[in-house]
């Protein structure tokens, strides 16, 4: 249907390769960056050790002392090549529902308490920023935008399940944009959703962070306790490829469901699906809302 | 078992870190000088990843309570066993009662004590390493504190024999207040200047307080970016890039006074303008400097950062099958 530009690759030291598919960020070199991933892990290569997909680019992480670097380089770009129609790729993703108070209080003092760090030194909320920025007149329009397209994981990384949400469907005029922060946070609240650049990013932990914080989400994104039935197997609720879809909550419910995690009853709503690009590519709007019924 | 008195500023349970979760975002995390925490196993004759104790310039103090042999590698510290002086890089005996003080660092930041049959927590994703941030592996994912008990492995057969060997010094590690660190460029290094790079690669750069871990931070010199819009997804920074996963030893540039290295604890993806890698042959180099340490960068080859690799594995399996 359509090729992507070609892949350009460094090495980072002795131990990596980069894939710089586009310096933009697009659906397309993501699902490239996803395309390749999988092909190489299926391979199951000696010497291939960390295969880490990421939004317009990937990285492998080798042993020189099992691999060529050179040799795995050629084989990689080969690789590459073949899966450069990013229409090609069928996975098998799970769509997760994340429940979010927007607009909370939570994240709104510790906007203030930052406010020097960020890129306007008013008392402004960092959801007030954001939605101003992106035009939205009302805090019910800016929530309806971020909560009614689905999000795809188009890489993880930062800290141990921290997974970057890029939505799909979209033009790129659609897709609300935000600066960080001019310098890094020291802190941000556990399970805080941010807004950098074109992503969303819902924060494991506590952490340093320069994303703008524009809500609470409900439930763990990281635990390690393996104490709620769908973690009992991992520590992490994010997969690359996955889709999450956000839904507004308010504070009652809000409460509800934290209560409900800390008592290890919560169920998260997923739902496993294939996902064909090539069906996605042919009718964005119409696909999306097949795949995402019932959520 | 050991019975910690004092934690000291930060000792952790190091192994050689974990593999495999990368894509998760969970950093190896593991010992930080590998090439003296290695000596250190190899010279009791423990396997080369065996869990030990990694310490940060102030040591801890140690009520051991089971017979056994450890040595102590990395940066010169002064040792002690019930109050006198002991030497490091050589197999010591300790009985149950004996008290080890291990005080703070001469020069260099990280020293090892590692034990006979290794230190024993429980494996968590595949390495008995500590990752503090989250709280991860290591004991109860954190650094030690005064009344914890450590339980370690049963000393390995004829260690007993082998108390008073000692690391020949022309294998010791030297620890500079200046130092030259061999790094690969790429990734998005097109995103500076000309004269920025020059500037990265001519100018001498600072360990700034702030280092760790997690990354080390570098500054008193310049390294200016393209005035170019930052690419769509970036945000609108001149320094920002579309995140992307970092390698281990990623040299970013989160504005132009000031670099951030990544080391084994990393923040493991972001997006900030990344000049390339450093070499895994030098990262215990990094490891091991203190602030205000002068550093120099050094633009090499892949090829060329294969040799430093396996120069320094040479000489490692020289020391081994000498020490046989």
């Amino acid at each position: 249907m359509f090729t992507l530009p070609e892949t350009r690759f460094d090495f980072g030291g002795d131990e990596y390769i980069y894939a710089e598919i586009s310096r933009d960020m697009s659906e397309e070199s993501n699902f490239k960056a996803l395309a390749v991933t999988n092909e190489l892990r299926k391979r199951n290569i000696p010497g291939v050790h960390d295969i880490c997909p990421s939004n317009s680019s990937y990285i492998i992480r080798f042993d020189p002392e099992v691999i060529s670097p050179v040799d795995l380089l050629e084989y990689l770009k080969e690789i590459d090549i073949t899966k450069s129609n990013p229409s090609a790729l069928n996975m098998q993703v799970r769509i997760v529902e994340i429940p979010i108070w927007y607009d909370d209080p939570l994240t709104e003092e510790y906007s203030r308490r930052f406010s020097e760090r960020n890129i306007s030194h008013d008392a402004m909320s960092d959801f007030e920023l954001v939605r101003k920025l992106n035009g939205f007149s009302t805090k019910e329009e800016f929530i309806e935008a971020h909560s009614s397209s689905p999000y795809l994981i188009t890489m993880m990384g930062f800290i141990p399940g921290t997974a970057w949400e890029y939505p799909l469907g979209l033009e790129k005029k659609q897709i609300i944009q935000t600066p960080k922060y001019s310098s890094p946070r020291t802190d941000t609240p556990s399970r805080a959703v941010g807004l950098g650049g074109a992503f969303t990013v819902i924060y494991p932990l506590n952490a340093p962070g320069s994303y703008q914080l524009i809500g609470m989400c409900a439930v763990p994104i990281f635990d390690q306790s393996q104490r709620l039935y769908d973690l009992r197997d991992t520590f992490f609720l994010a997969r690359p490829g996955d889709i999450w879809k956000h839904r507004p909550v308010d504070e009652s419910e809000y409460n509800e469901i934290v209560r409900q995690v800390k008592e290890g009853e919560y169920r998260y709503r997923i739902k496993n699906v294939d996902f064909s690009t090539e069906e996605y590519f042919a009718n964005k709007k119409e696909y999306l809302t097949h795949l995402m019924e019932g959520f | 078992m050991l019975y910690i008195l004092d934690g000291g500023l930060q000792t952790l349970v190091q192994d050689m870190g974990r593999k495999d979760y990368y894509h998760l975002g969970v950093p190896p995390s593991g010992a930080a000088d590998r090439y003296s925490f290695v000596l250190g196993n190899i010279l009791l004759g423990n396997p080369a990843d065996y869990a030990a104790l990694e310490i940060t310039l102030l040591g801890p103090k140690i009520e051991i309570r089971k017979k056994t042999v450890i040595t102590i590698t990395g940066a010169p510290l002064d040792v002690t066993v019930n109050g006198t002086a002991v030497p490091m890089w050589e197999t010591i005996c300790v009985q149950e009662g004996d008290i080890l003080s291990l005080r703070s660092a001469q020069k260099g930041v990280k020293s090892y004590l590692c034990i006979s049959g290794g230190i024993q927590v429980p494996h968590v994703l595949g390495s008995r390493s500590t990752y503090t941030i989250s709280q991860l592996g290591g004991f109860q994912g954190r650094k030690l504190l005064a009344g914890d008990e450590i339980t370690i492995g049963e000393p390995l057969p004829g260690v007993f024999h082998h108390v008073g060997m000692r690391i020949p010094e022309e294998y010791l590690p030297k620890f500079s207040s200046s130092v030259d660190i061999r790094m690969v460029m790429g990734i998005s290094s097109y995103r500076l200047s000309d004269e920025g790079v020059r500037a990265f690669l001519n100018s001498e750069w600072q360990v700034g307080l702030e280092s760790n871990n997690i990354a080390y931070r570098y500054s008193g010199a310049s390294a200016s970016f393209k005035l170019i819009d930052p690419p769509f997804g970036a945000g609108n920074n001149l320094s920002n890039t579309v995140d992307i996963v970092y390698p281990i030893g990623a040299i970013m540039v989160p504005n132009e006074k000031e670099l951030i290295l990544l080391l084994r604890d990393a923040t493991t993806g972001g997006g900030f303008v990344t000049l390339g890698t450093t070499i895994s042959a030098d990262l215990d180099l990094v490891s091991q400097s203190r602030p205000q340490t002068k550093t120099r960068f050094i633009a090499i080859t892949m090829e060329q950062a294969i040799e430093a690799r396996m120069s320094k594995k040479k000489k490692v399996l020289t020391l081994q099958s000498l020490l046989k």
